[in-house]
């Protein structure tokens, strides 16, 4: 025994002198990083086998725990300190075909192995991928210089000067104002304060000027709600067959609201994550919430409500990972993510955050906000201020609630246990006959005295009664029910109940001779307390509120509502993603992996979740939103790959700068966008001209650099928006239902829908792109030409396409000719008597720049020649001129032509 | 960028170019009419992210021409692919797969083995059993069955291989269609014409490579999306023609122009780039030049080809065609023409094949029998026409919907149908294909007596995927696009090549 001890004692004293020799050898060698060193060959070369998806030979490279485990041999691959006796190490250099790994691909090269056998010997040490971890203040570069304009800049210059790069010189004046000005607010200024920059004697002040009189333009809310509604996959429609219209543009109009008003990001994030779940919550505050409810749901015939909602809900957990996180965490719905620190299970944790509210994918999009108008709001708070002073804050909470929402009512699509009855093509509605019964299950009865319900009843002389536990259990109620002109909402009292307990509603009526027909259809059943106060002062009064007010007609918007407690979901993991093979069961839960624990006091639900992510030591959020901002200025983000900051993800051309941002985002500028977009566009390098040398065209062709402005191709709103501003007919109305501008015919051809473009009339058709009806499955043809997303999930990132079919709508869309038209005739107004110094004109409208002489001659070249040719022909003046009843003089034709040529130029549908 | 990624641009360039110049001589020739165009050579838009991508990737979309033909990686059979998507999908037992045994259930109630734990999208309770209501007869060499509802397709079963155990898990229309040409039944991913367009390019520039012709007074179920680019760049969505109104958007010149004009205008639009691209540098202003110029010549070759007028009477009476309306027998003969001027994909969809029963247009007896008067013609003439000009065997034909019909009746409601009609059903139907390399003359699969479930060669949509892809000369597992940092296919991670029917 004595001697065993002894032996041990001396072998471990062995390993630690080995240890030290080997520590004080290795330190001298270079550290070998894991980020970027390592975790680059392995992501390439061994996690495809040995990661999240598969683990050949049981063994994994994913997480440390699991790479250091026992792999099926029963012996470790990886042994830290020991690269020889590693058999991850052996089978890279193992000349035996059948051994060496990667199996069946080429041989790792021998700096790899050098790197992998040095990141073993120094103690095979994980390490976290940089995005996932908190944002630290991160150190300025030591640097000065003249051009530099704020600390962003100085680390653009800090890459440029390593890369032997020069700068490029402040872009001219007429250039830089249509650049901040089509960022900024997505179209152009004013003219009084396009004049006051261009003229002005000190730029720099005048430039500060402008910027700030942009950013507090009603305009830049428009502008940066475009680039919101693609994360938000916000839509007119909801989506599949019928594609049937959906009132939710208040969620809109909500945006523009939040950017004009530079609401804080992190409070943008929570009002649309978790705004239902605050005590009091606003209305604005439940309309955010729209957010999640922009899901595509499915109408047609025959599907299954629970599928579709389930379909949703996971939407909503990949919309909130890829457009608030710049994470795939979608990889991770089937199995644990192949590159990422995130498993199975974890998805369906986070899942479960969004798995708890009332919308269930019925048809009328159940739960709605009502908007109530002022003097109905002045009701329901004369109403509620009533019911607070006669039962307590708790029963004027629940009736503001149910006369807001209509919840939380059970959707009678959920009922079952269906004798003589159906659910309307499994999807619509619970449908009686004569002699029919169905359950409500597990209803929550604790001192539920009444039931308020929606039906409609086409039959006189009808039964209806509610039963307990079974359809021939105890009677809670029977009543006469009577027939009805189309749906109506009914209150039936009974005596106070108690406990959860399965109902069962049977209909009778035997005065109807056909067994087969239908003639009682129910849309939802609310189990609640009777009115209080009675025989207190204005009971009669205040009831006669609550029931008008129940069936006010007012326009509804989708919002989140959460189940109480009593109609909770229970959350699974789905076994390969497949929703209908339920694993185990889980709760709430972040990833692990994102180091950071919950914020403390933070509820288990969607207001949890929303802490969480507006947590500072969050890693993502900030990063995302800062290189989003930086994306939507130069075109590609730091990180160009914005769905993905993770380890596939593209690195970033500038981290210190990233890092640098997204802190400064959140501690110096307390989450304003319009503070942080102030920082990004006084830099030096956002003023650069974008004019690309031969230098930089061999050394940065893509301008990963920054040593000039990026010229990048205007989105779809902004093509439009800045058309109708140059040719003067933009219309500055804001929010309100969608618009309907000019589209060619047969654009909507949804089957089972009546739905039709109706052209809509007046300055309507000149409102800028955000307000354009957005049908999914049809959309808007120019939009989608210039890579408009579709909107039917969640769109981190526009790729721009250059395609003839985008020549084809500027060139021949009536939209365009009708503003060409529009463009001449301001030309004809302002740009004095020759044809000239018209075209010269309309070059400054809309380029605020002289036009070069070699330009001035191709337009007057081409004016003379469609002078020539209308002149010609007056029947084509006039078909050109859009009026065949009108007279023209073939010079206004020529002009037009001249203007539609203009609209078309590379520097016009570019951000020079 | 890093001095690899910038290696990593140029090698994919050149390697892009070299495949170019590899590429046929008649594409050749059509360049080089291009004039100003060749400008265009140096033009890169800023990167994408699919540069970089897993070696496994090795197609290059280049922005600046992402249209230009491409060889594929394997010995292609098919050069292109008419896919005839009949949406609401016919009913395999009246049209290909005979049920002499369910003629005898006919009117008897629905055993309860084919109901327990099953899911129907109206069947509701227990419906009755519905025999075929069609005639059979075995035609050709083959002695393929097909019903008396397609008189003139029976002649051409030796050219077809069918597949008769299709199935589907899907049986709501717009996600079994999304399925069946996205790979997901859900929304946003590519369309297969997009991959295919995405892998290949077109062999005419002048004209949209991947095209979409709709009839039946509808869009189908699924609408645009069934032929989106998804997450792939938008140029390589489906392009839709119309016979009625612009055969392309935005297509025709605004009236009271003239093409003098129209070239006149371009020209000096080009012009003008031009001498801002002496100002600027920037490659980008050369593409567009090219897009500009593109789009002229496409102004010219899509009217042309869209119009079925040139073509001679025999033709018209072979396809049946009304021309000036918008209908399937029009859109087949576009479809040839299509193929025949290198286009890659062409997407037909028609509406109205949803035979429920519920009334007489959607019954099995009189609606789906005036629907196959209205195909029958034109798919057999869509197969003679394209063999006598020898384009049957690089084309790939493919017909089918997006899932099958129960061999019950349906009930709506737990109430008969007024009409004769089938619900929608997951577990067996028919897709045949033809010409492109599949075998002439042949059936595979099959199911079992009542024609309820698939009972041997089973494939769903991924398996036919992969097959059509095959035929084209890609290997499904290894065409990806690199997306949310890992490889996208179109299959996923299903679908096997259903080498039985390839030739």
């Amino acid at each position: 025994m004595l001697l065993k001890k002894k032996i041990l004692f001396a072998s471990g004293f062995v390993l630690v002198v080995i240890t030290l020799i080997a520590f004080s050898l290795f330190s001298s060698e270079k550290r070998i990083d894991f980020n970027t060193q390592v975790k680059p060959i392995l992501n390439k070369k061994c996690i495809s086998c040995h990661g999240g998806v598969k683990q050949q030979g049981g063994f994994s490279v994913l997480f440390r725990e699991e790479a250091l485990a026992k792999t099926k041999s029963g012996k470790p691959a990886i042994i830290p300190g020991n690269p020889e006796d590693s058999e991850f190490i052996k089978r890279l250099k193992s000349s035996d075909p059948d051994e060496r790994m990667p199996y069946k691909h080429p041989a790792l090269n021998n700096d790899e192995i050098d790197i992998l056998s040095g990141w073993i010997k120094q103690g095979a040490k994980w390490g976290n991928h940089w995005a996932y971890v908190s944002v630290k203040p991160t150190e300025l570069p030591d640097i000065d210089n003249d051009w530099i304009r704020n600390d962003l800049d100085k680390f653009i210059f800090a890459k440029l000067e390593e890369n032997k790069l020069e700068p490029s010189k402040t872009a001219d004046k007429a250039t830089l104002l249509r650049r901040v000005s089509l960022d900024l607010i997505g179209t152009y200024p004013s003219d009084e304060l396009a004049k006051f920059y261009l003229n002005s004697k000190n730029e720099q002040a005048a430039y500060n000027v402008l910027v700030d009189s942009l950013l507090a333009s009603p305009k830049f809310g428009e502008r940066w709600a475009s680039m919101w509604l693609d994360i938000a996959r916000y839509a007119d429609t909801k989506g599949y067959e019928s594609d049937p219209n959906r009132d939710i543009w208040s969620y809109r109009d909500w945006v523009i609201k939040a950017f004009n008003r530079d609401m804080p990001y992190d409070r943008f994030i929570t009002d649309q994550i978790a705004g239902d779940l605050f005590p009091n919550p606003t209305d604005a505050q439940y309309i955010a919430t729209a957010f999640s409810r922009n899901t595509p749901t499915n109408d047609e015939g025959g599907t299954n409500n629970e599928e579709f909602r389930t379909a949703a809900v996971l939407d909503r957990v990949n919309a909130t990972w890829e457009g608030l996180m710049s994470t795939t965490f979608s990889c991770v719905q089937c199995h644990s993510h192949p590159y990422d620190p995130f498993k199975h299970d974890e998805y369906y944790k986070f899942t479960s955050y969004f798995n708890n509210t009332r919308d269930e994918d019925v048809s009328a999009e159940y739960p709605l906000l009502k908007d109530f108008n002022d003097s109905l709001k002045n009701e329901l708070n004369h109403l509620t201020g009533w019911v607070k002073t006669v039962a307590g804050k708790e029963s004027a909470a629940e009736v503001d609630l149910f006369l807001k929402t209509g919840q939380p009512a059970i959707n009678s699509t959920t009922a079952d246990e269906l004798v003589n009855s159906v659910i309307g093509n499994h999807n619509i509605a619970l449908y009686f006959k004569n002699s029919s019964s169905a359950r409500l299950k597990s209803v929550n009865l604790e001192n539920v005295d009444q039931l308020i319900f929606r039906y409609n009843c086409s039959k006189p002389g009808g039964t209806m009664s509610l039963h307990l536990g079974s359809p021939n259990g105890p009677v809670v109620k029977s009543w006469k029910l009577a027939q009805t002109k189309g749906y109506e909402n009914v209150e039936v009292d009974f005596a106070k109940q108690s406990g959860v307990k399965d109902v069962y509603l049977k209909y009778t009526n035997s005065s109807v001779k056909n067994p087969d027909e239908f003639m009682v259809y129910f849309d939802w059943f609310y189990f609640t307390k009777q009115f209080p106060g009675k025989g207190m002062p204005e009971y009669v009064a205040n009831k006669k509120r609550f029931t008008d007010l129940m069936n006010a007609k007012v326009p509804t918007t989708p919002i989140m509502v959460e189940n109480p407690l009593s109609m909770q979901r229970k959350n699974y993991v789905f076994e390969r993603g497949a929703w209908t093979s339920k694993g185990k069961e889980v709760k709430v839960g972040v990833p692990n992996s994102l180091a950071f624990a919950m914020p403390k006091n933070a509820p288990n639900n969607r207001m949890g979740l929303a802490m969480w992510l507006t947590d500072k030591r969050n890693p993502l959020v900030s990063r995302t939103m800062v290189n989003r901002l930086w994306e939507q200025l130069y075109g590609a983000g730091l990180v160009e790959t914005l769905e993905d900051m993770g380890t596939q993800g593209m690195a970033p051309t500038h981290q210190e700068l990233l890092d640098f941002m997204a802190y400064q985002f959140m501690y110096k500028y307390n989450w304003s966008v319009k503070k942080m977009l102030k920082e990004l566009v006084m830099m030096a390098t956002y003023r650069q001209d974008s004019k690309v040398t031969e230098e930089l065209k061999e050394k940065d062709l893509f301008n990963k650099f920054y040593a000039r402005g990026s010229r990048i191709r205007l989105s779809a709103e902004q093509i439009r928006d800045q058309s109708l501003a140059v040719c003067g007919v933009l219309s500055n109305k804001m929010y309100g239902p969608p618009v309907m501008p000019w589209q060619p015919e047969g654009i909507w051809f949804s089957p089972y829908s009546g739905a039709k473009w109706v052209l809509s009339g007046g300055e309507e058709q000149y409102r800028r792109g955000i307000y354009t009806y957005w049908k999914r499955t049809a959309p808007y043809p120019s939009a989608i030409a210039f890579d408009g997303a579709s909107r039917v999930v969640c769109s981190p990132r526009r790729i721009r396409t250059n395609t003839p079919l985008q020549a084809l709508v500027t060139l021949n869309d009536s939209v365009y000719i009708d503003l060409a038209r529009k463009l001449a005739l301001r030309m004809e107004k302002v740009g004095g008597s020759t044809s000239k110094s018209k075209i010269a004109k309309g070059y400054e409208l809309i380029l605020y720049k002289t036009i070069p002489q070699n330009r001035l001659k191709v337009f007057e070249d081409l004016y003379a020649k469609a002078f020539g040719e209308f002149r010609k022909n007056s029947a084509s003046v006039s078909a050109f001129m859009g009026d065949k009843q009108k007279k023209f003089k073939p010079e206004e034709a020529a002009m037009v032509l001249v203007a539609n040529a203009m609209l078309n130029l590379d520097e016009v549908v570019t951000k020079n | 960028m890093t001095r690899d990624e910038l290696n990593a641009h140029r090698l994919i360039k050149e390697a892009h170019e070299a495949n170019a110049r590899l590429n046929s001589r008649r594409h050749f020739l059509k360049e080089s009419a291009m004039g100003l165009g060749a400008l265009a050579m140096g033009s890169l838009l800023g990167s994408c992210g699919n540069l970089f991508s897993s070696p496994q990737t090795k197609i290059a979309y280049d922005p600046a021409h992402p249209l230009l033909p491409k060889s594929p990686p394997l010995v292609g059979k098919a050069r292109s692919v008419i896919y005839l998507h009949m949406a609401g999908a016919p009913s395999q037992l009246e049209l290909f797969d005979f049920k002499p045994e369910l003629m005898k259930m006919d009117g008897q109630d629905c055993p309860p083995s084919l109901l327990a734990g099953k899911k129907f999208a109206f069947i509701t309770g227990v419906p009755k059993m519905l025999g075929p209501q069609a005639n059979f007869a075995k035609y050709g060499q083959s002695g393929a069955l097909v019903s008396d509802n397609l008189p003139h397709f029976s002649t051409m079963v030796d050219e077809v291989s069918f597949l008769k155990a299709v199935k589907t898990d899907q049986f709501n229309h717009a996600p079994a269609q999304l399925l069946v040409h996205t790979g997901s039944p859900r929304l946003g991913r590519p369309s297969m014409g997009s991959w295919v367009t995405y892998g290949l390019g077109s062999e005419n520039q002048n004209l949209p490579g991947y095209v979409v012709l709709t009839s039946g007074g509808s869009f189908p179920d699924a609408g645009k999306s069934v032929w989106g680019s998804g997450f792939l760049p938008s140029v390589y969505q489906g392009v839709q023609c119309r016979s009625e109104g612009d055969p392309v958007l935005f297509i025709k010149d605004p009236d009271g122009m003239n093409r003098d004009l129209r070239k006149a205008s371009i020209e000096a639009i080009n012009k003008a780039n031009e001498q801002q691209y002496q100002e600027y540098n920037d490659p980008e202003i050369l593409s567009r030049i090219a897009q500009y110029e593109m789009a002229y010549r496409m102004q010219i070759s899509a009217p042309e080809v869209m119009n079925i007028n040139d073509e001679p009477a025999y033709i018209h009476e072979m396809y049946g065609t009304q021309p000036g309306k918008a209908c399937f027998a029009n859109n087949v003969l576009l479809a040839r023409k299509l193929v025949e001027k290198g286009v890659r994909y062409v997407q037909l969809f028609d509406w109205g094949w949803d035979a429920h029963g519920d009334n007489p247009n959607n019954s099995l007896n009189i609606g789906l029998k005036n629907k196959c008067r209205t195909i029958d013609r034109p798919i057999t003439a869509l197969l003679l026409d394209l063999k006598q000009r020898g384009l049957l065997e690089e084309t790939l034909v493919v017909w089918g919907g997006e899932f099958g019909r129960t061999p019950m009746m349906e009930n709506r409601n737990g109430i008969q149908n007024p009409f004769k009609g089938r619900d929608h059903h997951t577990e067996a139907f028919t897709i045949w294909m033809a010409g492109g390399g599949v075998k002439k003359g042949f059936t595979h699969g099959e199911t079992d007596e009542i024609g309820y479930s698939a009972i041997s060669g089973k494939v769903d949509a991924f398996d036919i995927q992969a097959t059509i892809l095959n035929q084209l000369g890609f290997d499904h597992e290894q065409f990806t696009y690199p997306f949310q940092g890992r490889p996208f296919r179109l299959t996923d991670v299903a679908g096997k090549v259903i080498s039985e029917i390839v030739a």
